[in-house]
């Protein structure tokens, strides 16, 4: 298969599964325990995707877990947003403890 | 970022109250921006790696631009060149792109209520940008303002989309030339932003059980190297916390039943006394 024609059927995957529940024609209607359930997709998706970068980080550097940046930067960004609501600040307070540690450590 | 104003404008001239709402629009806009641009900075080493991999693997230089342009799905398309590049065939590279992709039927089951009785073209602008930055920021919108709101999404999803074109035309033109840009720990920013949009959103117990639940499976399919670990920490986290609301619901209605008991019987006492 030519990889043009792939690039296509790739697109209209991705595009396919991003568009299927705003179909005006889609049978499926959303009951009242699954709007239930989906209310805690995104907490539990994004807690899915921060939570290996902070605790197994130190593995792509190769590094010890407990002299990894991301472990102590991750810990502090969770202390900075309980402390600080705007969310701007909290990535830049641990953004900047990501940069020095990464330094020191 | 300059050339997707148009766009813009031209989406909100559907909406009614135009002329009133464009001094609005525009400061969500930047706020979308602005909120976005964390993001952005993370992306910016993936969109190289995947426009330098797509060189690396034979693709044209339009055709590595086309996969960012029209694919935009950072995992989907690194793991598919990965493949074309092992020379694999056409099957297992669309069934991996499927798999990596099913997270995003999650996020458009999400937002269906919001966005399902939309003309088609905001309808297709909508799912064209919503990847996994956009649904994060969507929702924090959501938890903070109480209400959906169709411009900041579209135009945070916009912001996303000009920086991972604009990393990986870098990445084409770089080609075989890049350092170990996943060494510098970019990635860190992504984590530092879902945790900023994520903490201020735990307000009742069952959001902390499914938090806690999806963190814990994730760490455990990781280590235990599980091809779909995501998708699957996540759904242990929404039946997490399904069941901890189910759970207080009951207690409470447990409780407001108890209560009416003790009113009914109180009544019923009084009524007897009455009757005697």
């Amino acid at each position: 298969m030519s990889n043009d024609l792939l690039i296509v059927l790739i697109t209209a995957i991705t595009f396919s599964c991003r568009y299927l529940f705003f179909m005006k024609s889609l049978p499926i209607s959303l009951s009242q325990r699954v709007q239930q359930l989906l209310q805690y997709t995104a907490p539990s998706v994004l807690t899915a995707m921060w939570v290996p970068i902070v605790f197994l980080g130190h593995k792509t550097e190769g590094a010890a877990f407990f002299h990894s940046p991301f472990l102590y930067a991750g810990l502090i960004t969770v202390l900075a947003s309980l402390k600080i609501k705007n969310t701007l600040a909290v990535v830049v307070v641990g953004m900047g403890s990501f940069l020095i540690l990464n330094w020191f450590l | 970022m300059a050339s997707s104003k148009p766009l813009i404008e031209e989406l909100d001239s559907t909406a009614p109250m135009q002329a009133e709402n464009q001094q609005g629009n525009l400061s969500i806009i930047v706020r979308g921006f602005i909120d976005m641009f964390p993001l952005c900075v993370a992306v910016i080493p993936w969109g190289i790696l995947c426009g330098s991999l797509a060189i690396q693997i034979g693709l044209s230089p339009w055709q590595a631009q086309a996969m960012s342009l029209f694919v935009f799905a950072g995992a989907a398309q690194l793991a598919g060149m990965q493949l074309i590049g092992l020379g694999s065939p056409a099957m297992p590279i669309l069934s991996s792109t499927f798999v990596i992709s099913s997270r995003h039927l999650l996020y458009s089951a999400v937002f269906q209520s919001y966005v399902k009785n939309l003309p088609l073209f905001k309808r297709i602008v909508f799912a064209f940008f919503l990847t996994d930055e956009m649904f994060a920021l969507a929702n924090a919108y959501i938890a903070k303002h109480k209400r959906f709101c169709y411009v900041y999404a579209v135009a945070s999803g916009i912001a996303f989309y000009v920086m991972w074109n604009l990393a990986t035309l870098v990445g084409i033109v770089a080609g075989n030339n890049i350092e170990n840009l996943q060494a510098y720990g970019l990635e860190f920013a992504i984590a530092a932003t879902f945790i900023a949009l994520l903490v201020p959103a735990i307000k009742d117990k069952p959001v902390l059980m499914s938090v806690l639940a999806s963190g814990v499976s994730v760490l455990v399919l990781e280590l235990l190297a599980f091809e779909y670990a995501l998708i699957a920490s996540t759904f242990v986290g929404m039946f997490a916390g399904y069941y901890f609301a189910r759970k207080s619901s009951a207690i409470m209605s447990a409780a407001l039943k108890s209560e009416e008991k003790k009113r009914a019987v109180r009544g019923e006492a009084k009524q007897e006394l009455r009757d005697e």
